[in-house]
């Protein structure tokens, strides 16, 4: 593990950054030491705006104009990277240095073949011919396990999926053999189970390449799957970095200690364990099919066909007061489809059934049908009006659903309930951070005391520490209103700590519904079990871990 | 708003197109004030002066100050275009925002009207409806409002869109809010700043389009001190002296990047993430 006498591939040395802003200096990054051997994986683990991306750009020599470089070194083998000049540095990215980053759909141009994109590495670094280049690229495309290289070659990006290619981009960044990769969240743009596969070759690259790579992520789970050391960053300065195991076991940091204890763990229950279920549940959702799209004018006039987009496919299932019903799917799956419809924000075919009442379409949903059901959307920057202050946005569903009387006294009232000072009512959204947007649209979903809320997605924007935490409020005032909530997700592993049944969705179809703690049963569709199965499990799964976990509950 | 004026004062384009508005705004207010001589006294014995202590900017062909007659004139010259302007963004903006929450086949039809009327050059358009309704100072102002609808009913439209996609509306939607409340408290204070950036840069438009109609006779008539018009009585004397046609074309080019250089600060400065 330690390799002290062989110089380090990538050697960070007292670095520090700055950024010269119209407010004042930001201290980006501060006094970093990092160093990352022949063969290893550093995983480099932080929140959004910690910095980790700019110590990336840093060593790749990228950075904006009002960057300032104050102290220290970045080493590359023993050369100081600082010291080269812009033509040198060019010349190594991409051939002793590269980088993948997060989202294929936009690291890869549009408008160039897979293969050209691929070839032009080859021939600009190793002075391949066009033929040579093309050729070393289809065996690198088979390499990185895709099926029909020669085909994908010739393919344009939009034409394969972002799991082929995010392969694509791994293979480029291997293409002349570096001597360090930095992997930007190469798997979050990606769904479960093809990130899971991505991660997979990852590892399996690595080790036949003995590349050096840096590991960036805001997942402690994914990390601990893949990295042998972790760093932790915390607004620009490592806090603390050592081998996984002695990392995520005992870590020493309190910083590090919260944010383990807030990755979710699927064995530790969040919510009560069970609802009784009366005789009639709260919703019942019948055979509901969305389509999307319209026939278009000249279509119609021409008579060509036209096929309309399945939102929903004949989707059924029933939510029970007070239950907490998990929907959890791939991106597109149709998940938000089934929340929009229900929410009357798309037209619908089939029959929703809210405590006795028949909902057949839009005019169906009254004030009174409103008033119980509220939806809260993913990003809290889109949904919540960036011209309106707090204030009036908390006071619109008070007017609407009856009592407009001493708004000011009610409007703060709602902030404390979740947690938030009474004089944010006066502020406007930018002025506060993501977690306490997420905190106003909730408070705004909880205003008319509704029996239904549908949260779409509404973690997945956040870090999480602050997902911990809004998790927290939202069953703690499920507790308080015995609210039935019907909660999209992607993340499994949060979805089985809260939810007491699970829907599972792929490409529009309802596959099932299970009960949260038979989600992992051998009974399960064949879907549900890839689902699964792909999901890492968080390091603090592990006996030690977990009682930290249980001491800072306590 | 002291906030936005500090932003606006922040960036360079914004504090120097302020200053050349505020000092534009100050010549529509105190022109006459400020003019030394009477602008429409001819005198024989001075005509052609080059600028001096007592005609700063020169004489013209009739021997009228050419300072005077500036001071004077921007009161028909911006104003005008700051009218047509306005009127031209209300027509759009209505047009635009109406097509983009009717939506499918209204949506449709209007904007392929518009895409149709876009398609004719704006003077060439201007020329036309002058030409209709008969040349004189007001009819130019209705040639260019008209001649600027479309565009600003394009632009508006594509802000109303994709505003209309936003989580607040469908947050408003499912709350069970009114269209008229939706479209005025939660749409409108978000289309406004894209609209109000784009009026300021067309205003500069306006101005060059207004001179263009006066250079060609349809504006404005003589003796009026409209700045266009000065500048094309002043082509047949230009060999005599260059002033008579040097000043009024700086007025019309400063008070052009005047306003674009403030349409530029304002889109930084409405932004409220930059």
């Amino acid at each position: 593990m330690t390799n002290t006498i062989e110089t380090p591939v990538l050697a960070i040395r007292d670095y520090s950054l700055d950024y010269e802003t119209a407010n004042g200096t930001f201290h980006a990054l501060k006094n970093i030491d990092l160093s990352i051997g022949r063969g290893e994986i550093l995983g480099l683990v932080g929140e959004s705006g910690s910095g980790k991306t700019s110590l990336a750009w840093s060593i790749m020599r990228y950075l904006s104009k009002n960057a300032r470089e104050t102290s220290g070194d970045i080493l590359l083998s023993g050369e100081s990277l600082l010291k080269k000049s812009n033509a040198e540095i060019e010349a190594m990215r991409g051939r002793r240095i590269s980088m993948v980053f997060q989202d294929p759909s936009t690291s890869l141009n549009p408008t160039l073949s897979l293969g050209h994109q691929l070839s032009e590495v080859l021939m600009r670094h190793r002075k391949l011919t066009k033929q040579q280049a093309w050729r070393e690229g289809e065996a690198m495309l088979a390499r990185v396990g895709l099926k029909t290289p020669a085909e994908m070659m010739k393919r344009m990006p939009h034409e394969a999926s972002g799991g082929e290619k995010q392969r694509v981009v791994i293979a480029s960044a291997f293409a002349c053999s570096p001597e360090c990769i930095i992997f930007d969240e190469p798997t979050t743009a990606l769904d479960v189970i093809t990130s899971r596969q991505i991660l997979d070759l990852f590892v399996e690259l690595q080790e036949e390449t003995g590349v050096a790579s840096l590991y960036i992520s805001h997942d402690l789970a994914l990390v601990s799957r893949t990295a042998g050391r972790v760093a932790v960053i915390k607004h620009g300065d490592i806090v603390e970095q050592g081998p996984v195991a002695s990392i995520f076991h005992a870590p020493c940091e309190t910083y590090t200690r919260e944010l383990i204890a807030a990755v979710p763990d699927p064995t530790r229950r969040l919510s009560s364990p069970s609802v009784e279920t009366g005789a009639e549940p709260l919703v019942r959702v019948e055979n509901v099919s969305v389509h999307y799209g319209r026939k278009p004018f000249l279509a119609s006039l021409t008579g060509r066909s036209f096929t309309r987009f399945k939102g929903n496919n004949a989707v059924s299932l029933t939510v029970n007061p007070g239950e907490i019903l998990g929907v959890v799917g791939e991106s597109g799956s149709g998940k938000s489809t089934l929340a929009k419809a229900m929410t009357g924000l798309n037209p619908f075919e089939g029959k929703i059934w809210f405590d006795g009442r028949e909902i057949r379409g839009l005019k169906d949903m009254t004030t009174a049908y409103r008033k119980d059901v509220q939806i809260i959307f993913q990003h809290p920057d889109a949904s919540l009006n960036p011209r309106h202050k707090i204030s009036e946005i908390l006071s619109r569903p008070l007017k609407l659903y009856g009592d407009g009387s001493n708004l000011r006294q009610q409007v703060g009232d709602m902030l404390e309930k979740v947690r938030l000072p009474r004089t944010h009512a006066d502020r406007y959204p930018h002025q506060l951070s993501g977690g306490e947007k997420q905190r106003v649209a909730i408070a705004r979903a909880f205003a008319s005391k509704p029996r239904l809320v549908i949260c779409d997605e509404i973690t997945s924007a956040l870090d999480v520490s602050v997902q911990a935490s809004v998790v927290e409020l939202l069953l703690e005032l499920q507790k308080a209103n015995n609210t039935a909530y019907l909660f999209i997700t992607h993340d499994l592993n949060l979805i089985r700590q809260i939810a007491h049944r699970i829907a599972v969705m792929y490409r529009g179809d309802l596959v099932e519904i299970a009960p949260a703690e038979e989600i992992e049963s051998a009974d399960r569709a064949d879907y549900t079990r890839r689902l699964i199965a792909a999901v890492p499990l968080p390091a603090g799964a592990s006996p030690i871990a977990s009682a930290t976990i249980a001491s800072e509950g306590a | 708003m002291i906030e936005f004026l500090k932003r606006l004062l922040g960036t360079p384009q914004g504090a120097l197109g302020l200053f050349i508005v505020l000092l534009i705004v100050a010549v529509v207010v105190f022109g006459p004030v400020i003019a030394t001589h009477d602008p429409e006294q001819m005198s024989i014995l001075s005509r052609y002066k080059a600028p001096s202590a007592s005609f700063w900017l020169g004489t013209d062909q009739y021997g009228r100050d050419i300072f005077s007659r500036l001071m004077i004139g921007a009161r028909a010259t911006v104003v005008m275009a700051v009218l047509a302007t306005i009127a031209g963004t209300l027509i759009g903006a209505l047009i635009g925002t109406t097509s983009a929450f009717l939506g499918g086949r209204a949506d449709e039809f209007i904007m392929r009207t518009v895409d149709a009327v876009m398609s004719i050059p704006s003077l060439l358009f201007a020329l036309l409806v002058v030409n209709l309704l008969g040349s004189s100072t007001v009819n130019a102002l209705v040639a260019v409002a008209i001649a600027f609808a479309p565009g600003m009913a394009r632009i508006t439209r594509s802000v109303a869109l994709s505003v209309r996609k936003q989580d607040y509306v469908n947050a408003a939607i499912a709350r069970g809010e009114s269209s008229a409340f939706i479209i005025r408290r939660e749409m409108l204070p978000n289309v406004i700043a894209p609209i109000i950036v784009e009026m300021t840069i067309r205003v500069a438009f306006a101005v060059m389009l207004f001179a263009t109609l006066s250079f060609l006779g349809l504006g404005a008539q003589p003796p009026a001190a409209e700045w266009g018009l000065m500048v094309s009585e002043a082509r047949q004397y230009m060999h005599l002296s260059a002033y008579i046609l040097i000043w009024p074309s700086v007025a019309i080019a400063i008070t052009a990047i005047g306003f674009n250089l403030l349409g530029d600060g304002l889109r930084d400065a409405l932004n409220p993430r930059t």
